[in-house]
Order: C-alpha cells, then structure tokens, then sequence
C-alpha cells in the first residue's frame, strides 16, 4: 500500500518548549489512522504543521511520497488535504450550501449561483452519506450536523486526506457512532482519514492504525487490531513506572473532606464529573490517577471553588462549602497546589515576594490594617524561599525569570505555608525536573506526617504508587475503582484508567 | 534592560515615530517643521503666562488620565472618562449654582457632587460588566455620547442663562476652586491633581486591596483562585474610576469656567485616556504624558496665530502617536506568552 502522508522528523518550537521532537509519521492510503496522546502530547500541533497553520522547525512532509513545502492551509488543500477543527468556523447566519462554498462561491458574472451550490451540496450529501439540508440556516442546527457541514467544506474542496481534532469531543455517542459509519464510507471510497482523540475505545472501535504520541515525541505506531487499550494506557503515560513507594507512618487522622455524589460541567457545558464520592482523612495522601482529560482538572476546581458543582455536596471538616467562594472555601483551611500553575498558580509579572502574598494580603503580619507590610512580606518570603529550596536572586526576582520548577516551588511555598488541614495538590511535579520533584515529594511527605489530608492528582503513576496511601482512578468523569497504594499493580491501574472495570468494587456506570 | 526602563523607552520612540511622521504631514501642507515645533514651544512655555497656560491644559487631562490609571490597573478599560467629566461638571455647576452654603464648603460638597456623578454614569456599565462580563469598553465609550448630548439638552432647554450663549448662569462664588495665581486661571485643580497621582500611586503600591486589583489586572484568574472577589473588585474598579472622572469635571466646572456650557471640556477625557496608556497605566508617568498633552495644546494656540499652519496639525499629530503607541504597545504584548491572559483590548 502507497504512503498517503509522511511526516519525517518533525520539529516544532514555541520558544523553548518543544512541542513535537523529531516526529515520524507514515498514514497509508485508505486508512483510519488515529492519532493519541494526552492533552499537550502535541497531537494538534503536529496536525496544524502537516495543514499549513504552523511552519515546523524542522523535517519533510511527503503527500502521495513526493515532497512538498505546506506554507500555508491553501497549499495543504492544493494537496489534498482538508481540516476539521475542534471549533468550527462556521457562519451562523448563513445556509448550509452557503458555508459549504464560503470563499470559493460557484457563481456566474459575478453573481453568486445559488441553485448549483445547493446542487452541489445535495450531491456531497448524498454521495458521503451526510445528511444535511442545504436550504436551512446554519445557526439553527445541532452541533453534530455543523460537524457535518464542516466536513462537507472539507469534500467540496475537494480533500483525499481528512484530518479531524478531536471530532467526537461535542457529540453525543448516537452522532459519534454516525460519524464513524461516514469514516468508513470515506475509506471505503479510498480516501484516507486522520483523526486525533484521547479516547481509547474511539480509536478500538472504528481506526485502522494507531500512533501513540507522548510528550511531544512519537512512542509508536501499531495496527490497532494488535494492540489492547491497556497497551495504549501505558505508552501514553510511559512505561518506566517505578515502585519506589515512600516509607510511612498508617494514618489515623479522622475525615477531612468528604465528597457526596459530586457532578460538574467542562467548559463546554458537558458533564465532566460524574458523581463521584469518597473521602480524605487526616494524615493521608489519596491519589487520583487517570488520563488526562477525564474530570480531574474540573473535580479540582470545584473543590477549590473556581467551578460550580452541578449536583453533590463536599464538606470539609463537616461544613458543606459546595457552593461556598474560593475565599470562604480558603479560609476554611484548604490549600491548592493548581494543575496550570502559570495560568493560576503565579502571576509572572510579579516578584516572589507578591506571588507569596497572595491569600494573606489582609491577615496580619502580612498587612497592618489595610496596609501591606512590605518588609514583613520580604523576610517571610526570604525564609520559605530558603526552606522550600526556591532558587532565585531574592524575594523581589520576577516570577517570569524563574524555572519551571522554581515557580512551582514557589507555589508549594505559598500554599504550604497557609497551615490548612486540606491540601489539593494538582500535578505538583508537571514539568519539573528530577531534583525539584524529589524535594517536592519530600515537601508532600511532610505535610502528611504533620496531619494535613492530601488530595494528590497525577498523571503520573510512578509519583502516585511513591506517594499516595489509596489510589482513586478517574475515567469519563467516574471513579473507576480503589487501588491500596501498597499493593497496586500497573495491569490493574492501567485496566481501569482504560476505562475497564475489574474485580467486586466496580461502581455503578451511570 | 531594566524591567522599569523598557516601557518608557518603548514609549519615547514611539512618541519619536509619531514626531517623525508629523514632521513629514506639516512639510506636505508647505509649512516649515522647524518653525511650527519652535512655535509650539514658544506657545506652550515661552513665559510664565504661557506656562501657567499649558498647566492649566495639563489639569484635567491629568485628572481623566488617574481615572483611566485606576481602570487599567484592574485590567479594565474605562474609555468613558469624557462622559463621567461631562456629568460631573454639570453636576458640579449644579451645586454651585443652586445651593447656597459657605465659602469653602460649598466647593468641597460641589466636587463630592462631581465625583458622586462621575460614579453614578459608570455605574451601569460597571454593573454589566461585574455581573455580566459585558465588555466594558463598548459600553463605556456609548455612555459618552448620552453624557455630552444629555448635558447640552440640559443646559440648553432646562438651566439656559438669558441671553445668547448656550451655557448655565455662572455659579455662586462660594462655590469657586481657589486660583493659585493672580494672572492665570491655573487652580487647585492642578495639586489635587499631583496629589491624587502619587495618592493612588501608593495605594496600589501599599493597601492590600490595591494589591489584589493590581493581581487582578495582571492575571484575574490567579486572583480568583486566591481568593479576590472578582466581581465585586471590578465593580469597585470601575466605580473609582468613575468618581476620578467626574472629579475632573467638577475641577473644570468649578475652578475654570465656573458655568456650564455647550463643548465643556472638549476631548479632555480621551486626552486623559492616552496619557495614561502612554504611561502604561503608572499615575506618576501620567503626570509627564498630560503635561505633554497640556503642551501641545496650548501650545497650538500659538500656533494658529503666529503661522499659517491650522491648529487641526496638532489633532493630527495627536492621532499619530496613538497609532504608535497602540502599535508599539501591541507589539510588546506579542513578545509576551502570558499576554493573552490579559484582558486590555484595544
């Protein structure tokens, strides 16, 4: 079988964070090729600088095995190829027919042919199998059918190889499952589809091929008939997961936070968690694994106030601060390590000193009545910047200035040293380097020897088997199952962040 | 280059570029550029009326200028200054003329009056903008019109003086911000002016609330997470803003023109708005960008009757060092990552 796309090593920068390194990729004609990773592993990059929208730093790209420069998105289509992004860009006030032709209008002396474009689109429709009525007013359709409309661009501008982000995202399982059927009938027409998901049973369910990327590299690519969900579980997250668990007192303490059939949405108004319950007890680190994506991030938010639960309660020390403020929530004695910390977790403009103030801007020491006692918030900040090994010329270095792992120690400075009894600790070690996430494990260790209750989410196992005392394990918004920290095996944590449940604990799926 | 000193150098070459380019406008109408400029600095500080002329220019752009400082500092965009002026100093003339009460407290419950209005015509898109997140920089710049039409229809057709022109009767002298000099109408203005730069300049420097709106400003979502009430601080925001707004006007209402009249204070607001982008929102370098404003304009004056370039060279020039500014401010935004968590729209 001939090579539709090849990619030979691909390097793509943005400063100095490398999003794709040295990426190969081959996409046989007339394949379903799926493309995985969790979020950030570079998947739409990688798909942006095969479309045109991104130059790479480096590499070839070969279309049907010749050669070819995409400068831009016209040139990817000159080739081919056709793009259906995450968002859509569809215009709400037009018609079906008219946003299938936006920029290449059929028309005669200048006119726009109304008649041949619905035409065409009927034809378009008919022939892939997409539904549509070519008449109606885009803005008055469901998500699914503007998917289809935005495919139908893709045909009508005559593509070969389409490549769909995460095209299942916005749609409900029915319209996935007719998505699918289309992408199949695309295949079986010889045309080849790309597709980028981070859902497993997706890629088992309807691709050809499967590629693996993590981290910005490619870890492999298999027939997808050769590989099992467990399989691709463990080369998204990596395979060098280690057992070094840390030496530990059992905790005693008495529960902390306790969560109740908790539901939220995403950002996208989707349910991202999906009742979940359990508890976190005094001297206790309790690990949340699971790929990316699945609810933790949102389940973090909510605990912390940034996100409103949609159904369920969670109390801390008995108070149910479920609809309560970050402020309140804080002041109740809980402590948040953030997942992005440089979205949430600094403010770069800053020095160290006003990023360690934030939360104690009107407690005393910090601030006399109103005022901020700005030598006060220097030394104390010198001293945690000493203690929690924060690597800078002083309290006044811009946070911007800092490394990675610097800034995060920064932030476990500040929330550390808030004395709360409950600590949310999102991805603490997310793109730090070794020593620093060796001292901030130490750093976790110790707070659970001083009593405070933990909520450790990771996607890292090796930090979650080396830390936590029971391991929950999210997937689609559920708690799969209850892993003891102690005894945990990787097939049974990889089985259920797949999604599949194992033994007599296995929850009810809504 | 130091942290501090990159902006203000962006900044000068950007007022450099705009020079440039106005040096090449005032060549095409067949004017000498040496001429004008020396013109328009002999206009804005050939002697101590002249001075005290340009300071006088200088007041209320300074003024609008804080209240637009205020707004940026909380990552908000109070393009509305010339509304809250214009209700101020209505408001302001209002008192002065209507409530009789001794000399002294009459002016201070006049600019109260002023700063109450200014608060109040900003109230609205400050509430949208807090509960709503109804972008503030549409709904400010409307209420702009309403004010300065409102104001007219006011003066015109409810508190007209008899006689020809379409302004207020003058109000009680009781009510007059006190002169600093005997030969200018230079005021108090201009120190309560200086005072409130370096005032609000500490505050957000020292209290711990100007703390977390200057965190807000720069990253609203790591306020949030620590624990800023974000809506009631962009209420608040948006509401002091204001009150500088109208403080403005009551300044020019009761110690310039002490009535109300038809184009009261035309474009001050918006003057005070780029200075403070100039100065990227710090009020001290305000007071350097509204003297530089105050200047060009006085300095026009001068100009229209000593040469035979138009005044309009200045509005022009004007125009020019936005473009820069806004490019140059544009430009650096790029450089920085976290820049699109920024919530300025230009």
């Amino acid at each position: 079988m001939s090579h539709a796309v090849e990619l030979r090593g691909i390097v793509k920068r943005f400063g100095t964070f490398v999003a794709n390194d040295c990426v190969d990729l081959v996409v046989k004609a007339g394949e379903i090729h799926a493309i995985v990773g969790e979020n950030g592993a570079g998947k739409t990059t990688l798909m942006n600088v095969l479309f045109g929208l991104l130059q790479p730093d480096g590499g070839e790209i070969l279309i049907d095995g010749k050669p070819i420069v995409v400068a831009n998105p016209r040139a990817a289509i000159a080739a081919g190829l056709g793009m259906v992004h995450q968002h859509f860009k569809l215009v709400p006030s037009l018609t079906v027919a008219e946003n299938v032709f936006l920029g290449m209008e059929r028309g005669r002396a200048g006119f726009v042919d109304h008649k041949a474009q619905i035409a065409e689109t009927e034809r378009l429709s008919r022939d892939f199998g997409l539904k549509v009525d070519p008449t109606e007013q885009v803005g008055l359709l469901s998500v699914g059918i503007e998917q289809r409309i935005e495919i139908l661009k893709v045909l009508a501008r005559g593509a070969r190889i389409i490549i769909l982000d995460e095209p299942t995202a916005v749609l409900t399982p029915q319209e996935s499952r007719e998505l699918f059927q289309t992408l199949r009938g695309f295949v079986a027409q010889g045309m080849t589809v790309i597709f980028i998901t981070h859902h497993l049973e997706e890629v088992m369910a309807v691709s050809d091929t499967v590629t693996v990327l993590r981290l910005g590299r490619k870890v492999d690519t298999r027939p997808t008939a050769d590989v099992t969900k467990n399989d691709l579980v463990q080369m998204m997250v990596g395979r060098s997961v280690s057992f070094d668990r840390r030496q530990r007192e059992p905790s005693t303490g008495g529960t902390v936070l306790s969560v109740k059939d908790l539901w939220c949405r995403d950002d996208r108004g989707l349910p991202a968690v999906r009742g979940v319950s359990f508890d976190v007890r005094a001297g206790e680190v309790v690990g949340i694994a699971g790929v990316a994506g699945n609810g933790q991030t949102e389940l973090a938010e909510v605990l912390s106030g940034l996100r409103p639960a949609s159904h369920g309660t969670f109390r801390i020390h008995g108070e149910d601060l479920t609809a309560a403020s970050p402020r309140r929530i804080r002041d109740t004695g809980v402590a948040h390590v953030p997942g992005d910390r440089v979205v949430r977790g600094v403010d770069r403009q800053s020095s160290i000193a006003a990023n360690i103030l934030m939360g104690r801007q009107d407690t005393p020491p910090w601030a006399r009545g109103s005022l901020i006692d700005w030598a006060v918030v220097r030394e104390r900040s010198s001293e945690m910047m000493e203690r929690f090994d924060v690597r800078a010329s002083g309290p006044d270095a811009l946070v911007k200035s800092l490394s990675g792992g610097n800034m995060q120690k920064v932030v476990l400075a500040r929330e550390f040293s808030h004395d709360a009894d409950f600590l949310l600790v999102d991805q603490p070690t997310r793109g730090v380097d070794i020593g620093a996430t060796e001292s901030i494990h130490n750093e976790i260790m110790r707070q659970r020897a001083d009593g405070r209750a933990i909520l450790l989410i990771s996607v890292q196992l090796d930090e979650l088997i080396a830390l936590a005392d029971r391991i929950l394990v999210m997937f689609n918004g559920l708690i799969m199952g209850e892993l003891p920290g102690d005894s945990v095996s990787e097939e049974a944590l990889g089985l259920l962040m797949a999604g599949v449940q194992t033994g007599p604990d296995r929850a009810a799926v809504a | 280059m130091s942290e501090t000193l990159r902006p203000v150098i962006g900044q000068a070459i950007a007022i450099f570029i705009a020079l440039a380019l106005g040096t090449v406008v005032i060549m095409v109408v067949g004017e000498s550029p040496i001429l004008v400029f020396a013109t328009l600095l002999e206009g804005a500080f050939g002697s101590t009326e002249r001075i005290a002329g340009t300071l006088l220019q200088t007041t209320p752009i300074l003024v609008c200028g804080i209240a637009a400082c205020i707004s940026f500092r909380g990552g908000l965009f109070n393009i509305g200054v010339e509304g809250q002026l214009f209700m101020g100093g209505f408001a302001a003339v209002i008192v002065g003329i209507y409530l009789p009460l001794p000399a002294g407290l009459h002016m201070l419950v006049g600019i109260l009056v002023a700063m109450l209005a200014g608060m109040a015509w900003i109230a609205i898109p400050a509430f949208f903008r807090a509960r709503y997140n109804a972008n503030e920089v549409v709904s400010t710049i409307l209420s702009n019109y309403v004010a300065v039409l409102l104001t007219s229809y006011f003066t015109i057709f409810l508190f007209k003086r008899p006689g020809g022109w379409s302004e207020t009767a003058p109000i009680l002298p009781s009510a007059y911000l006190p002169e600093l000099f005997s030969f200018s109408r230079l005021n108090w203005g201009l120190i309560i002016g200086l005072a409130l730069a370096v005032a609000v300049q500490l505050y957000f420097r020292h209290t711990s609330r100007g703390y977390s709106v200057s965190i807000m400003g720069q990253n609203l979502k790591f306020a949030e997470y620590g624990g800023v009430d974000i809506k009631r601080h962009i209420f608040l925001v948006l509401l002091a803003s204001g009150a500088v707004g109208g403080l403005a006007g009551g300044i020019e209402a009761l110690g310039v023109h002490h009535r109300f009249m038809e184009g009261f204070a035309p474009g001050f607001g918006f003057d005070g708005v780029i200075a403070a982008l100039l100065a990227n929102g710090n009020p001290i370098g305000t007071i350097g960008a509204a003297l530089f404003f105050g200047a060009l304009r006085s300095g026009s004056l001068l100009l229209e009757v000593d040469t035979n370039a138009s005044r309009e060279i200045i509005t022009v020039i004007q125009a020019l060092i936005i473009l820069s500014v806004s490019a140059q401010i544009l430009m650096r935004r790029r450089g920085d990552s976290t820049a699109a968590e920024r919530r300025w729209k230009f």
